[in-house]
């Protein structure tokens, strides 16, 4: 047995190439510099505080609520409706030869136009409450016929408009909890549209013939449309009460519906087997422009812009602090090997704001939430899961962006100009997309390519392809999935980072 | 006061960066500003917005780089040390500070000048022929929104150059503006009560004074044009009187 | 080589600083602590003491960049911002790393030299006067730090002033350099100018420096001539060079000298006259080579001076950072 000594120098550590020891310098440095540590805590706070303002600015006690769905998510539940009792099983059958929607072209001028999803057509519906479940199969503006249950849940069946010279004859069977469409072109030939089960109807449940339009997407807003629809050959099967059509407008004073349009209201009359209904509003989850009084995470979690702004100057400090007073001699003396100091200094901001960032989201959107929901503000929804990828989301967002502001840093050795330019990527690109001329095309590519496209990673909004919207980043819908978003500023951060190391490399320090 | 402004200008000339800041100011404003304009859907009935304000956009950006100049006006003596020797040339600090504020003036009004009138050329040649009205100096309000935008970005140069002066480093300091002129619109939008946004809207710097680029739909604005532009100037003064006071107060 | 500028300016001026019961803090760190001296024009006057002692800080009290809690410092009777065209006052050289590093030597002193209403053709003279002329168009950014203390010295100079005030100026400075500065100032004081040259090393300011001004702590604890105290620290001792250095030790101490070593070969010797040394070496058949009263260096003056500034030598004062 040898003994083998090897000789370390005193009081130096192990570290597998000594890259620890220069991860842990530059810690050193960081944490030392007091400004740097309070821009981090400051970073954290404005997260927080942003989150305490919105939650106390807003002021909607008394306002009346959002309906819910059964899946609990916000819906809109107001159109014309006409019906009846059916208790038990049984069916019904109706024909559709006309749905005519009109547009306001000015201050109570109506013009007729097309509404993509106006909708008339036959419903099962638990009971008149909003929110309550239902199936309910509909010739629609431009999507031929649709079978639609609880919301959320859409399917196509025949396609094409409906007219006098093309009606669409549509049917309704209950059994149970079961509901099936059947869609016809002649009323003798039908096909099966869709199948849905709709839980908890109860034994009676309501059955009728609805109108609903949506308000029209129109260049950068929308217009309340209203719709008009002939129904004829009315056929019940089952057990009918035999009891009178009632019409009326349903969820008239919901937070969802966006009313009618001047000099439009909802109505219907019956002469024999023919109904004349019009209405407004639609049966749908609700989105953005919807319910605009909702409340996402994403407005709680806007200090994420003023973070920026604390996150990138510190990142940018922390590379051209070395160079304005040469200390970066000092520190390429200490360890040669010149990228490797870059990616040290990478780790540890990129590590302390990811804490940071973490620590004001995971107080900010609790506090932010509770404080607005006690204000009377509707927070649309989110799954665990989807509040804990925000916060991740944020945390890293932030530390991304002090990664680029680094690299640029690096790049520049010039505080100014590189605090300008990462922030300006971020920032600017957002602001432009608020901005009321920007074409939605335009929004989601700028939301698509520049390093904005991270906030993405906020997004808590769900996209429903049988609503129509302005689905834009200014209303909280990103062209690209949460992580994707993420990964466009990340590969910004690391192609500036890979830049700034062969510059640092090549560059008379 | 003259031979200090004499220095100041001599200054800005005998280094590259300013002269590419203000030709990156017209580059930015412009390309932003055709950017937008090209992207916008006309019909015979119009472009459906204001084009005036539309081609106008790209200050958006352009008062970035402006803010970054008279920033490094101030903060680029701090950093180095020469400020010691600019005072020791020019002992009185309240002449020092007009020259570089006039200094910043002369030179951000010649480049505003170009960047707008490019980016109304730039508008004109891009979108359709709108008649007369559209785009044209002729216009009252269009000659208000060109001569206006050149004032705003005077007036966000200055007060970059009071909070540089207050804050000294350069790196804070263009946080600071950047934070004033974007993050405050946007915080302001978290706000749901109508009454404090449209408050906000009407008191931050850049909201408030790009209501002077509005040439339709005034009746909709907060605030009215030359109120907002006041409203811009209220802080430039207030920088300027902040970076005074301290460069006055302190020891250099 | 280097030609002192002509004084034309100088006729009827009297350049002086004056400083007196200057205070000054920084937080909890007191830098100035009732600092008076004056500087007399036609001398070079060194300002001495070690880092932190209250030099620069003085210097920027003077130029009216830092403001002083207590005292006044006149230039000329006149507190600097009175001053009209300040730089044809004084001309002063703080910190000749502060420049703009992308900013060319002439352009520098352009500016300065506008600042005070003067022409380009002056910038030139300057420039040729320090022997920056080939490199005049070239970013300051790339100079040495030789360079750059010329580039200062010649601001210093480009108001043609009365009292020039430089801070540290050998700092950086190659041997040639150095008696470059030295001859410089030398000309300046002939020539009528106050001149205030800070160093912390005495060396430097050997065969330069007329006037000592030493300080420690923030105050001035001697103010005097060199000769003075030169002579005062050379006392009566004399140096005795001899290859025996014990031998003559043990005799002279016999004798009732007291003696030390203070070389290889040297010795210095008081309470014994001259001859009554050579008598008592060769009665001791000690051999010598030479032996002639002593001249103390400008060092040793100055740390026989702070010998007794007990408050000053217990401790050093810590660096005030600014």
């Amino acid at each position: 047995m040898t003994a083998t000594m090897t000789p370390r120098p005193v009081g130096q550590r192990a570290g597998r190439d000594g890259f620890l020891q220069l991860v842990h310098a530059e810690w050193t440095k960081f944490r030392t510099v007091r400004s740097w540590v309070t821009g981090m805590a400051v970073t954290a706070l404005l997260v927080v505080l942003v989150a305490l303002l919105a939650g106390v600015s807003s002021d909607q006690k008394g306002s009346p609520p959002v309906p819910v769905g059964p899946g609990g998510e916000p819906v809109t539940d107001s159109y014309f409706l006409v019906h009846q009792p059916l208790a038990g099983d049984g069916s019904v059958t109706v024909s559709v030869s006309a749905l005519e929607s009109s547009i306001p072209k000015g201050p109570g001028d109506l013009r007729p136009g097309i509404v993509p999803w106006a909708k008339a057509g036959l419903i099962i519906k638990e009971s008149t409450r909003q929110g309550s479940s239902y199936a309910a199969i509909m010739a629609t503006g431009s999507h031929g016929v649709r079978m639609q249950d609880d919301y959320v849940n859409d399917t196509a069946g025949l396609p094409g408009q409906v007219s006098a010279e093309s009606p669409r004859w549509l049917r309704l069977d209950r059994s149970g909890d079961t509901i099936t469409g059947y869609a016809s072109t002649d009323g003798t030939k039908w096909t099966k549209v869709g199948t849905a089960q709709v839980s908890g109807l109860g034994s009676t449940v309501q059955v009728g013939l609805f109108v609903a339009s949506p308000p029209a997407v129109e260049g950068l807003g929308t217009a309340g449309s209203v719709s008009k629809a002939v129904f004829g050959d009315l056929r019940l099967q089952g057990g009918w009460t035999g009891g009178e059509w009632t019409g009326e407008q349903l969820g008239a004073d919901s937070p969802t519906f966006a009313g009618y349009p001047d000099n439009g209201s909802g109505s219907f009359t019956q002469s024999g087997g023919r109904f004349t209904v019009t209405g407004a509003g639609d049966i749908a989850p609700a989105v953005r422009e919807t319910l605009p009084t909702g409340g996402t995470l994403r407005d709680i979690l806007t200090g994420t812009f003023a973070a920026l702004i604390t996150v990138i100057v510190v990142g940018a400090l922390f590379i051209t602090t070395e160079y304005r007073n040469n200390m970066i001699h000092l520190t390429l003396a200490a360890s040669p090997r010149r990228s490797r100091v870059l990616v040290a200094k990478a780790i540890v901001l990129g590590a302390v704001t990811f804490v940071a960032g973490l620590a004001g989201a995971v107080l900010a959107v609790p506090l932010g939430e509770r404080l607005a929901r006690a204000n009377g503000v509707y927070i649309f929804p989110v799954a665990s899961s989807t509040e804990l990828r925000v916060a991740l989301g944020t945390a890293a967002l932030l530390a991304t962006a002090s990664i680029l502001a680094l690299s640029v840093g690096t790049i520049f050795r010039h505080s100014a100009g590189a605090v300008t330019t990462v922030l300006v990527a971020i920032v600017l690109p957002y602001i432009l997309t608020a901005i009321p001329f920007m074409p939605a095309s335009v929004a989601n590519w700028l939301a698509k390519v520049t390093p904005a496209a991270a906030f993405a990673v906020q997004q808590t909004l769900v996209r429903y392809d049988q609503v129509a919207s302005h689905y834009t980043p200014y209303n909280g819908y990103y062209p690209l999935p949460p992580w994707a978003g993420f990964a466009v500023l990340a590969g910004y951060a690391v192609a500036s980072l890979a830049v700034a190391a062969v510059l640092l490399n090549r560059r008379d320090a | 006061m003259s031979l200090a402004l004499h220095a100041e200008w001599t200054k800005m000339r005998t280094v590259a960066s300013p002269l590419w800041l203000l030709l990156g100011t017209v580059a930015a404003t412009v390309a932003l500003g055709a950017g937008a304009t090209s992207v916008v859907n006309c019909t015979a009935n119009g472009c459906g917005g204001d084009t005036t304000k539309l081609s106008l956009m790209g200050v958006y950006l352009g008062q970035a780089l402006v803010a970054i100049l008279a920033v490094l006006i101030i903060s680029g003596e701090y950093s180095s040390g020469m400020i010691r020797t600019t005072l020791t040339a020019v002992p009185r600090r309240a002449t020092v500070f007009a020259a570089k504020a006039v200094t910043l003036t002369g030179v951000v009004a010649v480049a505003g000048t170009a960047a707008v009138l490019g980016s109304v050329l730039a508008g004109r040649l891009i979108l359709p022929d709108l008649g007369d009205r559209a785009l044209s100096l002729s216009d009252g309000p269009t000659l208000r929104a060109v001569f206006g935008t050149v004032l705003y970005l005077i007036l966000i140069g200055l007060l970059s150059l009071g909070v540089a002066t207050a804050v000294r480093d350069s790196a804070t300091s263009i946080g600071v503006v950047l934070g004033l002129l974007y993050i405050v619109p946007i915080i302001s939008q978290t706000i749901s009560d109508p009454d404090w946004q449209r408050l906000l809207e009407k008191i931050a710097p850049m909201s408030a004074g790009l209501a002077i680029q509005v040439t339709t739909d005034l009746d909709s604005l907060p605030i009215s044009p030359w109120a907002g532009l006041g409203v811009t100037a209220g802080w430039a003064a207030a920088a300027l009187l902040a970076g005074g006071l301290l460069l006055r107060r302190r020891d250099a | 080589m280097f030609a002192a500028p002509d004084v034309h300016s100088l006729a009827g001026m009297e350049a002086t600083i004056e400083v007196s019961g200057l205070r000054k803090s920084f937080g909890r760190t007191v830098a100035l602590d009732g600092m008076t001296f004056s500087v007399r024009p036609g001398l070079v006057t060194g300002f001495v003491g070690p880092n932190g002692a209250g030099k620069s800080t003085t210097m920027r009290v003077i130029l009216g960049l830092n403001a002083a809690n207590e005292g006044t410092a006149l230039i000329s009777g006149k507190p600097y911002h009175r001053l009209r065209h300040p730089l044809s006052h004084v001309g002063s050289l703080l910190d000749a790393a502060a420049l703009h590093s992308s900013r060319s030597a002439r352009g520098h002193l352009l500016w300065l030299a506008h600042s005070q209403g003067m022409s380009a053709r002056r910038v030139d003279e300057v420039l040729e006067l320090v022997g920056l002329t080939s490199a005049a168009r070239r970013k300051a950014g790339g100079y040495s730090l030789g360079m750059r203390q010329r580039l200062g010295i010649a601001a210093a100079l480009l108001g043609d002033p009365a009292t020039v005030m430089l801070d540290e100026p050998f700092n950086g400075m190659d041997p040639e350099g150095i008696v470059w500065i030295r001859g410089f100032l030398r000309s300046l004081a002939a020539q009528g100018r106050a001149v205030l040259v800070s160093s912390h090393l005495m060396s430097e300011l050997e065969d330069t420096a007329d006037h000592l001004v030493a300080v420690g702590r923030g105050k001035v604890i001697a103010d005097s001539s060199v000769a003075d105290l030169i002579g005062a620290a050379s006392g009566s001792r004399v140096a005795v060079r001899t290859t025996a250095p014990q031998d003559t030790m043990r005799v002279l101490a016999v004798a009732g000298a007291t003696v030390a070593a203070i070389g290889r070969d040297t010795i210095t010797v008081s309470g014994l006259a001259p001859d009554r040394i050579v008598t008592v070496l060769n009665e001791g058949a000690v051999p010598f080579s030479e032996v002639s009263a002593h001249r103390a260096t400008l060092e040793e003056a100055y740390m026989e001076l702070t010998r007794n500034a007990v408050e000053f030598r217990a401790a050093m004062p810590t660096e005030v950072a600014r």
